[in-house]
This record gives structure tokens, C-alpha cells and sequence, in this order.
């Protein structure tokens, strides 16, 4: 019985391979560099983004990143969902003891956690200009966020106020996508003019990292804190 | 060979070291060096991200895999060390003069020590006023491993946890000797039965 199963299974993977490798046969179709070529000529003149990754997924593939960001809100709801128990218990009080954290380990965080929150919203604002963005500065504020815990031991968080502000936050990064309609005619871009300036245009950029920055911290904020509440 | 650049040496350097450290996370036992490896492992990743010209993703992998997925693990195993025990018995077994020197805190101190457990006593107003009969629910809710009661009838301590944890049957066979004590083991349900 399970000669015949692995039989099956070497046939089928078998097939898949062939399958495959016939469909990678056009290689110099699919390996071209027009995408890069014009990304580079036309990119920072019509996204006003120095920063080529932020031009693409806030400009060109602003689509992807709407469901890119709508994927972390479902995440956690799930994680909510899962941790089974109610917004009202999870409310209860942190419990990191407070005995069991090294001084060390406090008195560095004090150090360190100014200085991370601004390192984050500098990574969100300069998202257009330098490497960084969003997404990658909301992770540095909500590690800032989460080593707070280590120095406060005895912190309240409400959960059922982050996930409302979160959701908020997702509703209008759609909503100011949405602004380029009655501006360019089209969904998704940037709503300044084509021909604005690069300042006016970044203006839009800086908004938009601003507003995944914060979805972001907020969603990681969720996860972690469901994840400290399940010990009690 | 010949046009190695230097670039190109350090890349393959960290390509090994990289695998080596994916090794030495599968064989080590202490979950402690895990977490500093797993941190080690992602700060390798984002140095080959910025060789291969990618810092958007190597600033997010820095973000994300070494500093908020090692204090999660952190935090988990901090909990995992924990032995969480509700204390419904309001007489002298476990606190006698206000502190930890009843005969059933010796008992379990000893226990907690020899598995390298914390014990955390909590007796709870709220989970306290449940009645007997919600002990299984209890035990299977939330995260209480040991929920201590008194038998009036036959005037004997009972120790109540999961069939399915092995503390249960060690601590079964420890206090085998002590009269007054009783083990009480919850078979495990499936969901909704």
C-alpha cells in the first residue's frame, strides 16, 4: 500500500518537474530588465521617491501593499481570535514579575528606548529618501513599544482601543489612496498632479509611510501584547 | 578564483557561518543560547541582504527577527518555567503566619527546585469563588497546572492537574508517603465533548 503511495508521489513530482522545467524554457522573456530600466529613468520623476522599493509599492504597486497591509490586520484578528480569551480579560494587567527582569536589562532599556523610537519614526519619515519605510519603522517603534513593557512592569494596555485605532488607520490609508480618483482619474497613486514638484509630491509619500508606519506598530503592538496576556 | 573581491569572500563567509548557525540552532538544548543564535542567524541574513545591495529588507529583517521575535521567545519561555498554582485551601497548608511556611509550600518548594520550576501561588479571589465542580473547566482555560482543595470528609489535601503533564505524576509519586494528600488527575477531553 504505501509502495504503491510512493509510487503515486515520485510519478506526480515527476511530472511536476517536467512541467516545469518546459514552462522555463523562454527565459530571456521572463529575465528582461524593462521593468528596471524604466522604474530607473522615470521613477523619481514621477513618484517624487528617491527611495526606488517605497516609489514602487506607494506609487506603482500601491494595490499590493493595501492587501499587504490588510494581510497584518487579519493576522491579528487571528491571533485575537485564537488566544480565546475575551478583549476584557486581556485588558488585565501585564504580568512581566518584576523581580525577574535584570536591572541590567531596565536600566538599558531606559537608555536605549528614546533613542529607538526616534530611530523608527526617522526610518518612517525619511521612507522616501532613504532605505526604510513603513513598514520597517513601524517595527523599530513597536520593539520601542515592547521594551517599554521590560521597564514598566506594572503597564495597562487596552487591546480593544489599539485594533479600533488600527482599523481606523487601514480605512484611511484607503481612503487617501483613494484620493487620486478626482485628482488624476485614476485609483491607487500618488493624488498630487504628475507635473507637481518633488516636494509637493513627497508630501503624499510621507503621509502614507506615516500611516502604515502606525498601522503597523499598532498591529505588532496586538500580537505581542496577546502573547504576554496568555500567561495569566 | 581569480577576480574574488572582497566583497564577494565575505559573502560566502557569512554564507557558511549562516549554515552553521542554522546547525547549531537544531542541536543546541539550552533555549536560552536558541533565542541569542535565532538573533545571530537574522543579523547574518541582513548583512548578506545589504551585500546583495537590499537594505529595504535588510532593515526589516533586523526589525523583526532579532529584536521582536527574540523577546516573544523570551517572554514564552519565562512563562513555560512557571508552575502556577491556585490555592483554594484557606487554612494553615500553605501560608501559616502570613508567609511560605506551611507543611504543603515545603512540599511543593521542594518539587519546584528539583525541576528547576518557579512556583507562582496565586489564590485568586475570582478563580477561588468557583465552585468544585468547575476545577476540570479551570484546569483546562487557563494556565493553572495545580489547583490544591480540601476534602472536609476525609480531612485530606487534594492536588488537582492535567493527566497529560508529567509534573502531575511526579508529584504523585513525592507525596506518596504523606497521608493527608491526594492526587486528583483530569483525563484530558477532546474540544466540546
Amino acid at each position: 500500500m504505501s509502495v504503491s503511495k510512493n509510487i503515486i508521489l515520485f510519478a506526480l513530482l515527476s511530472v511536476l518537474l517536467i512541467v516545469f522545467m518546459l514552462a522555463m524554457q523562454d527565459l530571456d522573456v521572463l529575465y528582461n530588465s524593462y521593468g528596471r530600466d524604466y522604474y530607473l529613468l522615470y521613477g523619481l520623476e514621477e513618484t517624487g521617491s528617491r527611495n526606488l522599493v517605497s516609489a514602487i509599492y506607494l506609487d506603482y504597486r500601491l494595490f499590493d501593499s493595501l492587501f499587504e497591509a490588510g494581510i497584518l490586520l487579519i493576522a491579528v484578528s487571528g491571533i485575537i481570535w485564537i488566544s480565546k480569551h475575551d478583549i476584557e480579560e486581556k485588558n488585565a494587567k501585564f504580568m512581566i514579575d518584576k523581580y525577574k527582569t535584570p536591572d541590567l536589562f531596565v536600566t538599558f532599556s531606559r537608555l536605549v528606548y528614546p533613542l529607538m523610537l526616534t530611530f523608527g519614526f526617522y526610518v518612517i519619515i525619511n521612507g522616501h529618501l532613504s532605505p526604510g519605510g513603513g513598514f520597517q519603522g513601524g517595527a523599530i517603534v513597536a520593539t520601542a513599544i515592547l521594551i517599554l513593557y521590560y521597564i514598566d512592569s506594572e503597564r495597562e494596555t487596552n487591546i480593544g482601543l489599539i485594533v479600533t485605532i488600527e482599523k481606523y488607520i487601514f480605512m484611511t490609508i484607503i481612503v487617501l489612496a483613494s484620493i487620486s480618483l478626482f485628482t488624476r482619474g485614476t485609483f491607487f497613486t500618488n493624488f498630487m498632479p504628475l507635473d507637481a514638484s518633488l516636494q509637493m509630491k513627497s508630501i503624499y509619500l510621507v503621509l502614507l509611510n506615516l500611516l502604515i508606519g502606525f498601522k503597523v506598530a499598532l498591529g505588532l503592538w496586538t500580537i505581542f501584547t496577546a502573547f504576554l496576556k496568555e500567561g495569566r | 578564483m581569480g577576480d574574488l573581491t572582497l566583497i564577494d569572500a565575505s559573502a560566502y563567509a557569512l554564507q557558511v557561518l549562516l549554515i552553521i548557525l542554522a546547525i547549531a540552532i537544531v542541536m543546541h538544548k539550552n533555549n536560552g543560547t536558541i533565542i541569542i543564535l535565532i538573533a545571530s542567524f537574522s543579523l547574518v541574513t541582513a548583512s548578506l541582504y545589504v551585500l546583495n545591495s537590499a537594505p529595504d529588507v535588510a532593515i526589516a529583517e533586523i526589525a523583526i527577527n532579532s529584536a521582536i521575535i527574540p523577546l516573544i521567545y523570551v517572554i514564552s519561555i519565562s512563562r513555560q518555567r512557571e508552575y502556577i498554582i491556585l490555592d483554594k485551601v484557606n487554612d494553615d497548608f500553605i501560608i501559616s503566619d502570613n508567609s511560605f511556611t506551611g507543611i504543603g509550600y515545603v512540599i511543593l518548594k521542594r518539587f519546584a527546585d528539583f525541576y528547576h520550576l518557579e512556583l507562582n501561588i496565586t489564590n485568586d479571589p475570582g478563580l477561588c469563588a468557583l465552585g468544585e465542580g468547575e476545577d476540570q473547566v479551570l484546569c483546562e482555560a487557563t494556565n493553572v497546572d495545580l489547583i490544591i482543595t480540601k476534602d472536609t470528609e476525609t480531612n485530606q489535601y487534594v492536588f488537582k492537574g492535567k493527566n497529560s503533564s508529567i509534573l502531575i505524576h511526579k508529584l504523585e509519586q513525592l507525596t506518596k508517603d504523606h497521608d493527608n494528600i491526594r492526587v486528583v488527575k483530569f483525563k484530558d477531553r477532546d474540544v466540546g465533548e
